[in-house]
């Protein structure tokens, strides 16, 4: 206490030093009249008086200095002193400031930026009450190798009246509507949920109210409630109170707005501004009428934990197996944490490997790089001392302490690093700008990222930290060095420790660099891979955009495919394009619709054997547009496309082989469970495979229904241009509009587009740890480099007698590229060694090559030893262009 | 022998706490005469080095400072013990008296075998 109660005042010393060393005279002053008085009385002459009170006192200025120690801590008042003779000496050499500051920035930016998308994403608490406690629950089939599938209402009743590991579950499903307004129309993104989902949640609206769970059972008939997202409260209603009780409608469909919903909510997606009641009634048995259409959260009871939720619900899973064998044969089920659940990318396949894995890539990565650039900016300095040598030497042995002379090179190096900070956190704002840009987007548009102040803090925390570990080991390392040796400035024994510590610097940035490349490497052959792979049809010039007709206006089916015939015939009169069709999802476009199917002659398949096929509803002229080739047979004509003409389909050649056993397709008679009454249908036409959710599996069998037969009320269009198709989207949208003025245009993308989303996240973490590698390796380059020209300059002298004596140029580079050779084979050898070691971390992200890809882990020791003996190069050739005399008469 | 002894490193500050102790608040002038009598001029003491003692006392809080003015009417700073100064100074006493009662037994022997 005492102690603690001493540095404060000793801290607070630090201020007010004018105040302190004014009261000092004075009670100096003050002890030295009452002596002199005291002497005066004894009888001393004036002049005897004051001398005498003087040399008692002994020495005025050496007391107060000896105070001054004590008033306050010595580095506060010697600290400035440090910065500015810091600040001097790094401007003298700039070059060697701006090449530290330069690796920092890049090392802390590149990290900083991942680090912040990587804390947004897998840190930051989720914005629900207690969302640790929030897991998503999908059905599962193993044997047809689905993991997270959509769950049926049937089931999701019977698990929420039996488990009793939950303290709640709702469901959900999300999908688009126009919301009309007076004579306003728009499309947006609508979740239709449970009664318990927002109060599962723990969300509140900030007006109105929400619904009940008997509203919720009567929504089916009624069908009247909705409650609005904050954004859209505000953008189209102006934030009025009066909005709750708002008549509008949904698709047509009359509602009245209840509640709104707080600013920032969103569960799973951001783009969703639309919640309605889902309209189940928990009575009913829907496994008897539906599929597996629902996503299911739920909320575990506190301190249970997944491992427990998902033993119980396996079990239940097995008991409602058995009960209901022809609906849920071979299905289980599968818990997830919801955060877990949110980094799953939907776009490439409901079984893809998680964002996570990339994320942890990619952080793995930038602490490879921000350690190259520590180790770099460590040989830098270690280089930079090693030549001070002398200076520091005559500081010590003008007085300076150890210690005094570490604290002075770690000023320096504190100071590097906290410059290196500040343009790090710049860099790191813009790389995040770029890294959501690559991202993919069904990844942030369900986060909100950006650098914050706790970013911030972290980062010069971190550049802090830098500057003090890579400052001390050179400082210790060059305050401890002879200083006789030094004051002579002689250079044979300065290759010790330090040369020692540069050299296992230099090899562990080269280990790293090799570890870093080949990562990059790997993941930039898959990404060619990826592209080079024909996905079946061609995605150039094609303009996709969403139409969705409200249901209540369009009721019979003969109206919606009078719109979209029509819509399709005149946009294909519009100049600049070839032709144009209508899907009702564009493929590489998210997950898509599966059911079973039959085969006509063939026995009905035994629960969980049944055949799966994906299946696709169009419009004639589907295939020329995409450019999918037909292979046997013909594409569906108008005259198919009518509720009267007979069922015909269109399979593709994944389908041929893998569920007709390369039987002869045209003229099998199938059927598929779409809708309640299937009839057999004739297949008039094969097609070529898409490469989609199939990136590297077998294509999915598939079955396509001309748009009579099974038609949506929202379809996708595809416009195939003669080029530009973007510049094709006001003209479609006005063809619209003459259709049917109420009728709004969403979605407007092109299929290129559409496909480049597929690949988002492989080619984001292709090009930055491509970016990052290419840091690292032009780091390690400036590490070799720095290490032999230092050692150049130091062996002058023996250059210069080797020369003298006759060595010739080449020997002597030789006898360089020797010293740098060491470190680098070494480092090389153990970056290959650790690559090798970590490739099995990336082979989820792999494509069409191994982990050990022999390529990729010949061609990049090949290029690091290219770089280092450029590197090494420049200082050799340096060395054997010495004028031996010169050398000799250097020091 | 009559050569004085230097002050022991530590002891002076128990000495300043001990003339507060007996004399009361007083200025730094003051309590360095009255160390040197105490000591029977056996202690060679600069005045000056009482000032570095008395600043780190009252850094630690064991003694408190403020101005006054003296018997001569000169302004002064005076010092004074605070309860924790007190408090201190009866712990380092009884220290003290250990140490030196230990001491004294290493430096005579004799006395210790009987």
């Amino acid at each position: 206490m005492t102690r603690l109660r001493a540095a404060l005042v000793r801290l607070a010393g630090g201020f007010g030093r004018m105040r302190r060393e004014r009261e000092w005279a004075a009670e100096f002053e003050s002890h030295l009249q009452m002596h002199i008085d005291d002497n005066l009385r004894a009888g001393m002459s004036a002049e005897e008086a004051r001398r005498e009170a003087l040399v008692k006192f002994g020495g005025v200025e050496s007391v107060k200095e000896s105070m001054r120690d004590r008033a306050t801590f010595l580095w506060f008042d010697t600290t400035w002193q440090d910065i500015r003779y810091a600040l001097r000496s790094l401007r003298r050499s700039s070059g060697f400031a701006i090449t530290a500051i330069l690796s920092l920035a890049l090392g802390l930016g590149a990290s900083l930026a991942v680090f912040t998308v990587a804390d947004n994403l897998l840190v930051r608490p989720l914005p629900y009450r207690n969302a640790s406690q929030l897991v998503m629950i999908s059905e599962a089939n193993p044997q047809r190798g689905f993991r997270h599938n959509d769950v049926s209402p049937g089931n999701f009743f019977d698990w929420k009246a039996q488990n009793d590991v939950f303290s709640g579950m709702a469901g959900l499903r999300e999908s688009r509507s126009v919301l009309m307004d007076g004579d306003r129309a728009e499309e947006f993104g609508k979740q239709s949920v449970t009664a318990d989902f927002f109060p599962l949640l723990g969300v509140q609206p900030v007006r109105g109210r929400l619904f009940t769970a008997e509203e919720d059972r009567s929504a089916a008939s009624t069908d009247t409630l909705l409650l609005i997202s904050y954004r859209l409260w505000q953008s189209w209603f102006g934030g009025d109170d009066n909005v709750i009780g708002r008549k509008v409608q949904v698709n047509a469909v009359p509602r009245t707005v209840i509640g709104v919903l707080p600013p920032g909510f969103y569960f799973l997606n951001r783009e969703i501004d639309l919640w309605e009641p889902v309209g189940l009634n928990p009575a009913e048995d829907y496994r008897k009428t539906q599929g597996r259409w629902m996503t299911c959260v739920a909320r575990m009871r506190p301190r249970a934990t997944v491992g427990q939720s998902q033993a119980h619900m396996t079990a239940l899973a097995a008991r409602l197996e058995t009960a209901h064998p022809e609906f849920n044969k071979n299905w289980t089920v599968e818990i997830e944490p919801l955060r877990d659940s949110m980094l799953r990318d939907r776009s490439v396949g409901a079984d893809s490997a998680p964002v996570k894995t990339s994320l942890l890539v990619l952080l793995a990565a930038v602490g490879l790089m921000l350690a190259v650039a520590c180790a770099n900016v460590a040989n830098l300095l270690l280089a930079r001392y090693s030549s001070r040598r002398r200076e520091i030497a005559v500081r010590a042995s003008l007085g300076a302490g150890r210690g005094r002379v570490i604290r002075q090179l770690l000023t320096e190096s504190l100071l590097l690093g906290l410059a290196g900070g500040i343009c790090g956190v710049t860099l790191a704002r813009w790389a995040v700008t770029g890294l959501l840009l690559l991202a993919p987007t069904n990844l942030t548009q369900s986060a909100n990222i950006h650098v914050d102040s706790r970013i911030f803090v972290f980062a010069v925390g971190l550049s802090m930290l830098t500057g003090i570990l890579f400052g001390i080991a050179p400082a210790l390392v060059t305050s401890r060095s002879n200083l006789v040796d030094a004051l002579r400035g002689d250079s044979r024994s300065s290759l010790g420790a330090g040369g020692h510590l540069r050299a296992w610097l230099v090899g562990a940035e080269i280990a790293s660099s090799v570890v870093l490349l080949a990562g990059a490497m790997l993941l930039f052959r898959s990404l060619v891979g990826y592209q080079a792979l024909n996905p079946g049809l061609d995605p150039s010039n094609v303009l996709t955009f969403r139409v969705s007709l409200p249901a209540a206006r369009y009721e019979k089916i003969p109206q919606r495919t009078q719109f979209f015939a029509s819509a399709i015939e005149q946009i294909e009169h519009l100049p600049g394009v070839r032709s144009a069709s209508a899907v009702m999802y564009p493929p590489f476009s998210g997950p898509g619709f599966g059911t079973w199917v039959n085969i006509a002659g063939r026995p009905p398949a035994k629960p969980g054997e049944e055949i799966l096929a994906l299946i696709r509803t169009v419009m004639p002229g589907y295939f020329r547009t995409l450019r999918i080739p037909l292979k046997q047979g013909r594409d569906f004509t108008a005259s198919d496309n009518l509720e009267t003409s007979p069922y015909r389909f269109i399979v593709n050649q994944a389908f041929v082989r893998q569920v007709l056993r390369d039987e002869q397709a045209l003229g099998k008679k199938i059927n598929t469970l779409m809708e309640t009454e299937n009839p057999f249908g004739e297949i008039i036409g094969v097609v070529g495979d898409l490469r989609e959710w199939s990136i590297d599996h077998e294509p999915i069998p598939t079955v396509y229904y001309s748009y009579a037969h099974l038609n949506f009320t929202s379809m996708i269009f595809l416009v195939r241009a003669e080029r530009n198709p973007l510049s094709l989207s006001e003209p479609a949208r006005r063809i619209i509009r003459g259709l049917d003025p109420a009728q709004p245009v969403a979605e407007i993308r092109t299929m290129e587009g559409i496909l480049g989303e597929n690949f988002s996240r492989q080619r984001l973490s292709a090009w930055l740890l491509s970016g990052f590698s290419i840091v690292a390796l032009v780091l390690a380059g400036v590490g070799i480099y720095g290490v032999l020209a230092y050692s150049v300059t130091a062996r002058t002298r023996e250059f210069g007698v080797r020369a003298a004596l006759g060595a010739d140029s080449g020997r002597i580079i030789a006898l360089v590229l020797k010293t740098g050779a060491r470190p680098v084979i070494g480092g090389l050898v153990a970056g290959v060694a650790g690559a090798l070691a970590l490739a099995g971390l990336l082979k989820s992200l792999l494509f069409g090559i191994g982990p050990r890809d022999p390529l990729t882990f010949i061609a990049v020791p090949c290029l690091l030893a290219a770089v280092a003996l450029i590197a090494a190069y420049l200082p050799a050739r340096r060395a054997a262009h010495l004028e031996p005399m010169e050398a000799l008469r250097t020091e | 022998m009559n050569e004085k002894a230097d002050v022991r490193q530590g002891t002076l500050a128990l000495m300043v706490l001990k003339t507060l102790q007996s004399l009361g608040p007083l200025h730094g002038y003051g309590i360095a005469r009255r160390i040197e009598q105490t000591s029977g001029d056996r202690l060679s003491l600069n005045y000056g080095t009482v000032y570095p003692a008395l600043l780190k006392l009252e850094q630690e809080g064991f003694i408190a400072s403020e101005w006054g003015v003296s018997e001569n009417n000169r302004q002064a700073k005076y010092y004074r013990l605070t309860r924790a100064g007190r408090g201190h100074l009866k712990k380092q006493e009884r220290a003290w008296e250990e140490t030196a009662a230990i001491m004294s037994r290493f430096l005579k022997p004799g006395e210790q075998a009987s």
